[in-house]
């Protein structure tokens, strides 16, 4: 379980983060809601220990973040986190280098699946590519619980269709997932839980069966409601 | 301690191209510069000579001897020097600005090893260190090549008696190539002091951003002020210490300094960086 309890974040004057939390179970996909610059990023970077919160506290599996931990989850953030003057299987070797538990026959698996060149250039793969090598990066790691960030933006429908596809597979089974989108409509089948965000604060925490099979109510349906809109 | 040679290798590879490159520019350079200087000399000799109808020993009275100074002080020698100079210590910054501009985001992958964040830091430093010597090594195999480039062009009756050991006592190269072990370990030890502050500096930058450079500003300079101090009692009471207590005041304070640097780094690392 990943628990952020009270987590405050700010940005000089500005309050990023007000008083959050949330937590996120393991087997389930917890997807983070919120317009652009709510600080769904940052929520995932300061669980990683990548920016620094100015109170509260983060804990996966009842633990505060160590270097071990790194085995434990990891993080896709939007932006590839490879140099693009390597090639992936540069990429794959540098992973396997570090992490023990980099699992080199699902790399392989996801490579053919995903269809790419393990010979290409990072530098050179289209944007759609460059997102999928990124999420094998983080897919073929043996962890409890993945970070994904804005996995679906700005790929193309195809490439879409193929990530949503790894979510209902074999691949993320069994392991916790924190997913952030401003779209939702694209992942609602996908999710088990919802987290809405809006001004740094959780306006609502709710399980979409639940809430599906309860009050008849779709994911969007309750945002209407939670936002006013 | 296996993560960090890793690190320090994949650090390594990251610059070989460019250091590649640097050193052939200092080869062809040096080469170049060796044979333009020495048939630039004989030029000028045989001009003087066949005007003013002199033998080689009356030239030699009349104008002097070929020192092979006049080599090392020209500018084929010395430019390529100072811009790998130049171009290690714009490094000392792009080593760490890299990972995190451009389109790529590498910092995230470094900071998500699962290992302790300070072996990043060390690698990198050992790499400035290790590009460093490797250039200063270069540099002597080079010098005893050029010796023999210009002694081949210049006979030895033109030439004043340069032994391979006078280069070290030309005066900047004291600097780069010092006598004694001691004074090797003296050197590259400020050296190396200079580099941890200087990555500890970027590191206060990179964590508290605009507010940081000022901070990073205070942190040099004190770490500076705190550097000379033992140099700078001494002074102000007229010598009173011994060179031995100097030299051990300077050493503690030396230890000190880089060890909060590193002490520094470790924190800002764990707790206050941002991607």
């Amino acid at each position: 379980m990943i628990e952020v309890k009270n987590v405050e974040k700010k940005y000089g004057r500005k309050r990023v983060l007000n008083s959050l939390s949330f937590t996120a179970e393991k087997g389930e996909i917890t997807c983070l809601i919120g317009i652009n610059g709510v600080g769904k990023t940052t929520i995932m970077k300061a669980i990683m220990a990548l920016t620094p919160i100015n109170s509260g506290e983060i804990l996966i599996d009842g633990e505060k973040i160590r270097k071990e931990s790194y085995e434990k989850v990891t993080f896709i953030p939007d932006t590839i986190t490879m140099l693009p003057q390597m090639k992936i299987c540069d990429a794959f070797a540098f992973m396997a280098d570090f992490y023990k538990n980099w699992n080199p026959q699902r790399a392989e698996e996801l490579l053919q699946f995903f269809k790419l060149d393990p010979t290409e250039r990072i530098a050179n793969l289209s944007k759609g590519n460059m997102a999928k090598v990124n999420m094998i990066l983080g897919l073929a790691l043996d962890v409890d619980y993945l970070l994904m960030d804005e996995p679906f933006s700005g790929i193309d429908i195809f490439s879409r269709e193929q990530i949503a596809e790894v979510f209902t597979s074999h691949l993320i089974e069994d392991r916790g997932v924190i997913i952030t989108t401003h779209e939702i409509s694209d992942i609602e089948h996908l999710i088990d839980r919802a987290v809405l965000i809006d001004n740094g604060k959780v306006l609502k925490e709710f399980s979409v069966e639940e809430v599906r099979e309860k009050d008849g109510k779709s994911v969007v349906d309750v945002m209407r409601e939670v936002y006013g809109r | 301690m296996k993560n960090y040679l890793k690190l320090l290798n994949f650090e390594v590879n990251r610059f070989f191209k460019l250091y590649l490159t640097l050193i052939g520019l200092i080869i062809v350079s040096q080469f170049i510069g060796a044979v333009v200087v020495s048939k630039g000399y004989m030029n000028d000799v045989d001009q003087v000579m066949y005007k003013k109808q002199l033998s080689m020993s009356q030239y030699t009275e009349d104008y002097g001897l070929f020192s092979f100074d006049q080599f090392v002080g020209s500018e084929w020698f010395l430019l390529p020097i100072f811009f790998s100079i130049a171009v290690l210590m714009i490094y000392v910054f792009f080593i760490w600005y890299r990972d995190w501009f451009g389109k790529n985001t590498f910092i995230y992958r470094l900071l998500m090893l699962p290992t302790e964040r300070i072996t990043i830091y060390f690698s990198k430093l050992t790499t400035i260190m290790l590009l460093v010597l490797g250039l200063v090594a270069l540099q002597i195999v080079l010098i005893s090549i050029e010796i023999q480039i210009v002694n081949s062009i210049i006979p030895t009756d033109l030439q004043s008696h340069f032994l391979f050991y006078d280069f070290y006592s030309l005066r900047m190269w004291g600097w780069l190539y010092p006598n004694t072990f001691t004074e090797f370990i003296l050197i590259y030890g400020v050296g190396l002091i200079f580099v941890a502050v200087l990555f500890t500096a970027i590191l206060i930058e990179r964590s508290y951003g605009l507010k940081g450079i000022f901070i990073a500003i205070v942190y040099g300079m004190l770490s500076f002020g705190v550097f000379i101090a033992p140099l700078l009692v001494n002074r102000l009471l007229n010598g009173y210490f011994y060179t031995l207590e100097v030299f051990l005041m300077e050493l503690v304070i030396s230890i000190i300094v880089l060890v909060s640097a590193i002490w520094i780094a470790n924190y800002l690392l764990k707790y206050k960086i941002r991607v």
